[in-house]
């Protein structure tokens, strides 16, 4: 039963709940536990239940991935609705190795952001609130109903604070591609040297730092250190990882929102889910529940005309008047649709730019990289010598796609099967 | 170690001729090497380039598709799909930092038994030259 499906199923007697509440909050607490089972210890004391709710609702589905894009009212709880019957929930939103985009893309929810700011007590957010480490080390196992983290696992700091949020969480959700697939962070498991040949180009080989520590550091080149001793004492950073890693990788996750930044309706849905929960005692969705996803394609969702022709030059959107009606791949575009899971309404290839595939892969696979590969490797066409020609001929054609490595995993390298670079050692 | 280092190969070989191949090399009771482990599949097109990733993640040394000569599929073009795929596997392969070697493609027909023996063992004398894998297992 996907995650819609509850909602349905539940929507008349959630709407009841709902009413009641409006109504009269006391009254809900009878209301509820005595009209829908789930709802009464839900309402009584949210987060402690949460934490049963999920885990019952595990065993109940084993469906990853379930339908959720339909179209519709999003969020029913407006803003007006005051403090939930049972009392105000904790909320914290962290990000780790991220760019800052998901948090943005949180706001992004509208009027429904004021649903939160009423449901919920932010009790961290770097980006937007205060809220300090000390603070969720002195709650409760449990006590934060839910965390939202975005972003992947690249350091000490990261895997520290997303272990501490999970365990003072009942339910953490992985928002945004970083976090569920590793992103473009996780391109960096692609540098063979690990960190220190990352440090060492970050700091001392790209142009502008090159220019900069010859001018101020003309000794010695400045690259930061774990811990350095400074007059005042020691001062620290977090230890950079050789390997980034998934969040899904380092702690237990309940609930999945790719998107890079999720969509505007993926955070809808949630918060709704939440809404529901907290006002209602709806139960939550199945845990691993991938939020904001379709089961088929992004070309499924792209309303362009696939003609289904052959790949003879691949070009870039920026080389070609690009036909606003035509399939981005008739035109020689090397688009990632055919091996992205649909969700995001096919919003890059709308405007005539071409999937990079940040919704990561379908159920059906776990390597997006290697869906595209196939995909795109079978559209070039079968030339007339090829029954006589020899394999350099056809590498010599396979090699027109620059980077396909970087190309075909820019999001999901953190999940793909071989995860990093390796270093042959030679035989004897 | 004193011990000779003997590789894992997984091969993937087709219905049509390479399976019927590695037959009549074992019905003319050809002497081959035993380190590679047969996977048959419908057509060399079949193979996903998500089995031969899975296959080396696993701690595979090598990989090797087989499948009917060029023209000669009996799904008509197939095996340019697979050699396309390869190909542009082989590409990705490189980037990461394997031995391109360690992925191969040959044709084999329904009755080139002797061809068989002799891709299998000179794949096997080359994952022997290019050493275990680099894959390094998770927690070592």
């Amino acid at each position: 039963m996907g995650f819609l499906d509850i909602f349905k199923k539940n929507k008349a007697k959630g709407a009841k709940v709902v009413k009641n509440v409006d109504a009269k909050a006391d009254k809900v607490v009878k209301d509820s536990g005595a009209k829908a089972k789930a709802a009464k210890p839900a309402v009584a004391k949210a987060p402690a239940s949460c934490a049963a709710k999920t885990a019952t609702s595990v065993s109940a589905s084993q469906l990853p991935f379930s339908d959720l894009v339909e179209p519709g009212p999003l969020v029913t709880y407006k803003h007006g609705f005051g403090t939930p019957p049972g009392g105000k929930i904790k909320l914290a939103i962290y990000w780790a190795a991220a760019c800052g985009g998901c948090d943005v893309s949180i706001l992004d929810s509208n009027d429904g952001v004021l649903t939160v700011g009423e449901m919920a007590d932010i009790v961290m957010w770097p980006i937007a609130a205060d809220g300090k480490e000390k603070d969720i080390e002195a709650m409760n196992d449990g006590e934060i109903t839910v965390s939202i983290i975005s972003g992947a696992v690249r350091n000490s700091e990261n895997e520290h604070m997303v272990k501490l949020l999970r365990k003072k969480s009942a339910i953490v959700v992985c928002y945004g591609t970083c976090a569920c697939f590793g992103g473009s962070p996780a391109l960096a498991n692609l540098v063979k040297g690990g960190k220190d040949e990352l440090l060492d180009y970050v700091y001392r080989k790209t142009p502008s730092t090159a220019n900069f520590q010859a001018d101020y550091h003309k000794d010695k080149a400045v690259i930061p250190q774990v811990s350095t001793t400074v007059s005042d004492g020691d001062l620290s950073l977090p230890v950079l990882y050789d390997t980034v890693k998934t969040l899904d990788q380092v702690i237990d996750v309940d609930y999945f929102v790719p998107g890079c930044p999720p969509l505007q309706e993926s955070i809808s849905y949630l918060l709704k889910a939440v809404a529901d929960f907290v006002y209602g005692g709806v139960a939550l969705p199945p845990k691993g529940t991938n939020v904001g996803v379709v089961t088929r394609t992004l070309c499924d969702q792209c309303s362009r005309r696939k003609e289904f022709r052959r790949i003879t030059k691949i070009v870039e959107p920026h080389e070609i008047d690009v036909d606003p009606e035509l399939c981005l791949m008739d035109q020689g575009i090397l688009c990632l649709g055919p091996a992205t899971v649909g969700g995001c309404n096919a919003r890059c290839t709308s405007v005539g730019q071409p999937c990079r595939g940040c919704y990561g892969p379908t159920a059906a696979v776990q390597e997006q990289g290697a869906s595209a590969l196939t995909a795109i490797a079978s559209l070039f066409p079968v030339i007339d010598d090829d029954a006589t020609c020899g394999e350099g001929e056809i590498i010599d054609i396979m090699s027109t796609i620059k980077d396909p490595l970087g190309y075909f995993y820019a999001f999901t390298m953190g999940k793909s099967l071989i995860k990093r670079s390796v270093t042959e050692k030679g035989g004897k | 170690m004193s011990e000779e280092f003997e590789p894992i190969i997984v091969a993937f070989c087709c219905n049509w001729c390479s399976y019927a191949g590695a037959d009549g090399a074992g019905v003319a009771r050809l002497q081959m090497p035993t380190n590679f482990r047969i996977i048959r599949t419908m057509c060399s097109a079949r193979v996903d380039p998500e089995f031969i990733l899975r296959a080396l993640s696993k701690g595979a040394d090598g990989v090797i598709v087989l499948g009917c000569h060029p023209a000669d599929c009996h799904y008509i073009g197939g095996n340019y799909r697979a050699r396309r795929r390869i190909a542009l596997l082989r590409l990705v392969l490189e980037q990461y930092g394997f031995d391109a070697k360690r992925l191969r493609l040959e044709w084999v027909s329904a009755s080139e038994g002797e061809k068989f023996q002799t891709t299998l063992s000179g794949f096997v004398d080359t994952i022997k030259g290019l050493g275990p894998t680099p894959l390094v297992k998770e927690g070592q």
